[in-house]
């Protein structure tokens, strides 16, 4: 029993220390790769780029799903987003509020019987709308699938333009955001078939008829733990990956690709739970079976603003449904594994399998033997607690690292206050934050294993009338 | 726990814990640190800033004419950065041309143009990246050939900062660098950068395109015709007729674009033959270019298009066909009387996209007293209507049954 206690002591040691190191290794490289983008921004003049004849056009899908409270300040935004050639197609997935009627009262749209070719498959599309007031605007009202993947594929569907960018009907793309992240895949001498931009926490901030006016901090402890999260997976874990030209995933929320190879890989999957990520590795699969050369890249200015939730039981739905995601794709995609044709994707999913995938089980494990092992009184306590503290301190160090990512280098957060308490809560994150993400994990592996792959309801705090009042 | 209490004695694995503990916390000391001090120091130089540029500002046309002597600001480290700053700005924004010469003078007199050149060519890293995009935003003929000279830089970035920077400058001569680093040179670029400076520097003399697209082959050859289809105008004519029927697509599918600047009694021939072209991207530039063409000739071979075996060309012709607005009952008639029921569908969708079909059924149902065939083009319309929605529907039920 003692020996069995101290094998899994010993490999938990091992575990933590090289996952911090690893991280380590990507701030390293996401300190770098930043500051080389600032500088590299200094010669871009995004307003070229804008009467540019070579920039081509791009479709905007917004897949709304009982979006009623934000959808037409959500389009009206979009269609003031600075770009030459901008299509937006909204798909109406089956809301039961008055989505639809909202925007046919809002952009004065008319039935339009359009040639639609499903060539991804998708529930059925009811109706095509036009509107009279813009006529970038197509609306599709289909019937629900359930599944967000299935409304993008009717989108991708109806989009004409070589690229489409998938933004939530709830988030907010800032309005340069598209001429930056075009800026990128423009700049690369690889052709880029996907690129995702930096996703923000939008809680907090001041918003009128639907355009970010004033950045700033949610005051709940639980939403700036997100903010700090966010930080971190973006302009560290991103930027990181990106470079090392194998990016696994692009943010649902706000990303680019190239329609012609989303319409090869069939779209999103629409049984998928993390639509996005199984997305990018498919595409992933297909180029490197190709032989093609390619790069998916991450352009961390391009900016959009989301929701997260605000409240526990909403955010210990979105990480069991992300975890579901993850699961969801690995599983599927395991042979991708070891197999050198894969490159360095096959590694990066190795990674995810054993430091994303299996954490939430080797910290439950860990934390268990530990236990156990000082009870049993097989445990050094002095090296016990020791370790402890290293592993708080360098966790620590790593969520303060990407707060200084953040300050060298787009400074959203200018007040001294607002950084101040973003350092003082990533004193937090690593105790007990991280225990409870862990324990929500372990309940997306627990649900998935049981078939439960519904997404579940997140409540918003905010709608789009409040925000217009603050 | 007991493997590392064991290796403890030996190897100190309890110190080296205790060291990693002191090494997360003092890089937690240094992060912190670095952000408050950080922070400070930039709100300091952000003031000092907005000082001098205001202090500076107020002198702007001394400084200009040369009564405030460069002395005064050139070798202030900060000082020489606003004025150089404002100076550049004040170029790019330049609308006329009587504007630029005071401030090149300027650039020129107070040394501050010939800094850059050194810079671009001495320098390494972003340090000569930023002078080489400064030359550039001066748009002074003397930087070109220190811009020229950063083309073989064996770093991607100052490539791309000299591409842009030659693009920024707006020359013609800036091209030719440009276009010999793209027949010639060794290092990859990206394309898009490339064609946007060509385009910057050659839109007033698209002939230097033309010449050099004579001598070229391959993949340069269609970067070329592409940014000379942008650029191209009616003096080109002839010259586009050669191109047109060149063995490289790329090169047709620009010329097709080209043709659209052109006189129409030059283009519309050559456009009619293009659309039976057998590439569909040249068919399908053909018929954007006819769109643009203000010439009734240009209605047969829309139609025609419209009964291309491509999807892209035929929306992209119903697309051209909806916006001529007044004679849409008559193209109507000449759409039904290619007997295409692909050709009637996709210009029937691409006037209920425009908004343009309540149009033409009030004007066939206005003259269906006089003539009986208008009765027929309506039902036929009405009947096409309702086979899109109809297809649509089972199109979409079908693929999501699959």
């Amino acid at each position: 029993m003692g020996a069995l206690l101290n094998l899994s002591n010993d490999t938990l040691f091992v575990y933590y220390l090289a996952s911090n190191l690893i991280y380590l290794a990507l701030l390293i490289t996401a300190v770098w790769r930043n500051t080389w983008h600032r500088r590299r921004l200094a010669s871009l003049r995004l307003e070229r780029l804008q009467v540019s004849p070579f920039t081509p056009p791009i479709t905007l899908i917004v897949p709304a799903h009982n979006e009623e409270g934000f959808i037409v300040e959500s389009v009206r935004a979009l269609s003031e987003l600075y770009y030459p050639d901008l299509e937006i197609v909204v798909v109406n997935d089956g809301s039961r509020d008055n989505t639809l009627l909202r925007l046919k009262t809002a952009f004065q749209l008319r039935a339009a019987r359009l040639l639609y070719l499903p060539q991804i498959a998708t529930a059925r599309v009811r109706e095509t709308y036009k509107s009279d007031v813009d006529p970038r605007l197509l609306v599709l009202d289909k019937e629900s699938a359930g599944s967000k993947s299935d409304a993008i594929n009717a989108g991708i569907n109806a989009a004409s333009s070589p690229y489409v960018c998938v933004v939530d009907a709830d988030s907010i793309l800032e309005k340069e955001s598209l001429l930056r992240i075009m800026a990128g895949v423009f700049s690369d001498s690889h052709p880029v078939v996907a690129a995702g931009g930096i996703v923000r926490v939008l809680n907090g901030c001041e918003l009128t008829e639907g355009e970010l006016r004033k950045v700033g901090l949610p005051r709940h402890s639980i939403e700036i733990m997100q903010v700090i999260e966010y930080l971190r997976a973006f302009l560290i874990g991103r930027e990181a990956w990106a470079y090392f030209k194998a990016l696994p995933i692009i943010s649902g929320a706000f990303g680019i690709f190239s329609t012609d190879l989303v319409r090869q890989v069939k779209g999103f999957r629409p049984q998928a739970i993390g639509e996005d990520f199984d997305l990018v590795v498919r595409m992933h699969r297909l180029l490197h079976e190709q032989e093609k050369d390619y790069h998916i890249a991450f352009v961390p200015d391009p900016t959009c603003w989301t929701e997260v939730p605000s409240d526990l039981r909403s955010l210990a739905r979105q990480r069991a449904r992300w975890h579901k995601g993850l699961i969801d794709t690995l599983w599927p995609n395991r042979d991708m594994l070891f197999r050198r044709r894969y490159g360095r994707v096959g590694w990066v999913l190795l990674y995810m399998w054993v430091f994303e995938f299996i954490a939430p089980l080797v910290e439950l494990v860990g934390y268990s033997t530990i236990i156990l092992a000082a009870v049993l009184g097989v445990l050094s306590r002095q090296f016990f607690v020791l370790f402890l503290i290293f592993g708080y301190a360098f966790a620590t160090l790593i969520s303060i690292g990407s707060v200084l990512l953040e300050e060298m280098t787009y400074r959203r957060y200018s007040d001294w206050r607002e950084v101040g308490r973003l350092l003082f809560f990533c004193l937090f994150e690593h105790f007990p934050y991280r225990q409870m993400t862990m324990f929500w994990r372990l309940r997306g592996i627990w649900q998935y294993l049981r078939g439960d792959l519904a997404w579940g309801e997140i409540k918003r705090t905010q709608t789009s009338s409040e925000l217009t009042q603050k | 726990m007991d493997f590392a209490s064991k290796l403890t004695p030996e190897f100190g694995l309890v110190g080296l814990v205790v060291e990693a503990i002191l090494f997360s916390v003092a890089g937690i000391v240094v992060l912190i640190t670095f952000i408050a001090v950080r922070r400070w120091y930039r709100g300091r130089y952000f003031q000092r800033l907005n000082e001098r540029t205001f202090a500076l500002r107020s002198q702007w046309n001394d400084i200009l004419s040369g009564k405030v002597s460069a002395a005064a600001w050139r070798l202030k480290r900060l000082d020489c950065e606003i004025v150089e700053a404002m100076l550049l700005d004040r170029l790019e924004l330049a609308a006329l041309p009587e504007e630029l010469p005071p401030l090149l003078n300027c650039l020129r007199t107070s040394g501050l143009l010939d800094m850059r050149i050194y810079q671009a060519r001495a320098e390494g890293g972003w340090k000569r990246r930023a002078a080489l995009i400064a030359l550039g935003r001066t748009r002074a003929p003397e930087a070109v050939p220190a811009l020229a000279d950063a083309l073989d830089a064996p770093e991607e970035e100052t490539r791309i900062a000299a591409v842009r920077g030659l693009g920024h400058t707006e020359l013609a001569e800036a091209a030719i660098p440009v276009i010999e680093y793209l027949l010639w040179g060794s290092q990859p670029i990206p394309e898009h950068i490339i064609k946007n400076a060509l385009v910057n520097c050659c839109h007033s003399s698209p002939g230097i395109l033309l010449r050099y697209l004579k001598q070229s082959t391959g993949r340069p050859r269609a970067v070329l015709a592409r940014v000379l289809g942008e650029l191209a105008t009616a003096e080109l004519g002839e010259d586009l007729i050669l191109l047109a029927t060149d063995g490289d697509a790329e090169v047709r599918a620009s010329a097709a674009r080209a043709m659209g600047n052109s006189q129409p009694s030059l283009a519309l021939p050559v456009l009619s033959v293009m659309v039976t072209d057998a590439e569909w991207f040249v068919r399908l530039r053909a018929v954007v270019a006819l769109a643009s063409i203000n010439h009734s000739a240009r209605i047969r071979p829309l139609v025609r298009a419209l009964c291309d075996s491509n999807r892209h060309v035929r929306l992209r012709a119903a697309w051209a066909l909806a916006q001529l607005g007044s004679n849409l009952d008559d193209i109507f008639h000449q759409v039904v009387e290619t007997q295409d029921n692909y050709a009637l569908q996709a210009f029937t969708s691409e006037l209920e996209r425009s908004g343009a079909i309540e149009d033409l059924v009030k004007a066939l149902q206005k003259k269906d007293c006089q003539n009986q065939a208008h009765q027929i083009l309506l039902e036929t319309l009405q009947a096409t209507r309702q086979n899109i929605a109809q297809g649509a529907k089972v199109l979409s039920a079908s693929a999501g049954a699959r």
